[in-house]
């Protein structure tokens, strides 16, 4: 053993590896190497650290030089590649994670189309639905608006204690025509039901005129169209005692004696 | 989206190839362009150090390393994993392919006159090896080895003399100058270690 250890601190294992033996002294070195194995640490070591001494000492060559002299040298086809050398270690990081990179840009774009789309169609759908809920709820007003008339009118019907109710019936100027007035003599309120109105249909020059008949001589108790757009009761002008209702078709606003010839409807108390 | 695209391109294009040594030597004997990458991405800047300290000239030295990757590649039979490591192998074929073109004829008369003493020094100031923290750390320890070893040590490994070459341009015996390249590499060993 101390003939081995001479052998290594005689520092041929060293000059062996930097190449700087004759090929004598080579070939005396590889028979030691057969014979005793555990010079062959020795050896790996001494090339670990000149390697690392290299290393230690490198030098980037010219970048323009790498692809001359990858092209320089003769490859197989690119096709077996892969199935013999199963890590491309860092290489493949950077490929994988660039595929996953643009596979996941690709996902997002379409992931972002279809929501764009998803939302178009819904905001189209909110715009409709807007749409009927207005129709609806203009509808709901609508039919609101015609309660209240109706509950007011129905009102005055259920208070026959309080309130006359008279039927105005059509004159030979209008045969078909009717309406109703209410009448309470205490609160001197006179009405006109809109909702049983059947008069024809009045242009923009003229308006219908009610008169009360009080003790044979007409007092005016104001004008109505038939289109005011309410089914609801109409107040008009008061008046207490009255023993006649009657309605004339008058020049707009109204006249201040009744034009006896236009006379559409009477009716007594 | 574009320019996303082309820096990620960039950052592909950089990528070095590093493989274990088994791998490498599998690719190489299989003659796949992964191998041929890898060597260069692994060992080229390694090489060209000690091409560019034996020749002294970048030129040179830029043709030498071709020399010496060409010659890798073609006589890769001849590397037998059993007798040592694949650097070992290059590094000595890089080594004698520089040393040969120092002593050949056309060589020697074009460079007569040239100071090539010096310039050793002004190679290492000038080219800042732009390669990891790692390696810049290891070359500061490396000095921390003792001059006249490292002297020897450098001249034969880095300056292409023999041993008989290094005793004589030193002044001192053969003995002294295995001694002293025994115990620089003691050193490296210790340091790397």
């Amino acid at each position: 053993m101390d003939d081995l250890r001479a052998y290594i601190e005689s520092g041929v294992l060293e000059l062996y590896v930097l190449g700087d033996l004759t090929s004598g002294e080579k070939l005396g070195v590889e028979l030691m190497l057969k014979k005793y194995p555990q010079l062959k640490s020795e050896i790996l070591e001494i090339e670990e650290s000149l390697q690392k001494y290299a290393e230690a000492h490198a030098m980037a060559a010219p970048e323009s030089l790498r692809s001359r002299l990858l092209n320089s040298v003769n490859v197989s086809d690119a096709t077996n590649e892969t199935l013999i050398v199963p890590v491309h270690k860092n290489l493949s990081f950077y490929k994988y994670s660039f595929a996953a990179s643009v596979a996941l840009l690709l996902l997002s774009l379409i992931a972002i189309i279809n929501l764009h789309s998803q939302l178009k169609k819904a905001n189209s759908q909110v715009a409709i639905l807007n749409k009927a809920n207005q129709k609806f709820s203009n509808h709901v007003n609508d039919i609101e608006e015609q309660l209240e008339n109706t509950t007011q009118s129905l009102k005055i019907f259920q208070k026959p204690e309080q309130y006359k109710i008279v039927n105005l019936k059509g004159t030979s100027n209008a045969p078909t025509a009717s309406l109703i007035v209410a009448f309470d003599p205490r609160k001197a309120e006179v009405m006109v039901d809109m909702g049983s109105l059947e008069l024809p249909v009045n242009d923009g020059k003229h308006q219908y005129q009610l008169w009360a008949i009080v003790e044979g001589k007409p007092v005016d108790l104001g004008v109505f169209d038939t289109r005011t757009g309410t089914a609801g009761m109409v107040k008009m002008k008061s008046v207490k005692k009255a023993q006649a209702f009657a309605v004339t078709l008058e020049p707009a606003g109204g006249s201040s004696s009744p034009t006896m010839d236009q006379m559409m409807a009477i009716g007594n108390i | 989206m574009l320019t996303i695209l082309r820096r990620f391109l960039k950052l592909y294009k950089k990528v070095k190839i590093s493989l274990s040594e088994a791998e490498l030597v599998q690719a190489i004997r299989a003659r796949q362009r992964v191998g041929s990458e890898a060597l260069y991405d692994m060992y080229s800047a390694s090489l060209f150090g000690v091409i560019v300290r034996i020749v002294q000239k970048q030129e040179l030295a830029e043709d030498l390393l071709q020399d010496t990757f060409l010659k890798i590649w073609n006589s890769f039979d001849s590397y037998d994993e059993k007798k040592g490591r694949l650097f070992t192998w290059m590094v000595n074929l890089a080594r004698n392919l520089s040393i040969d073109k120092l002593r050949s004829k056309d060589f020697r008369n074009n460079t007569r006159n040239r100071d090539i003493e010096n310039s050793v020094i002004s190679i290492d100031e000038q080219r800042s090896i732009a390669l990891n923290p790692e390696v810049l750390g290891m070359k500061e320890m490396v000095n921390k080895l003792r001059p006249e070893a490292k002297a020897v040590l450098d001249l034969i490994y880095f300056r292409g003399y023999t041993q008989a070459e290094a005793a004589e341009e030193l002044g001192i015996p053969l003995g002294t100058v295995k001694t002293r390249v025994r115990l620089a590499i003691l050193s490296l060993r210790k340091l790397f270690n």
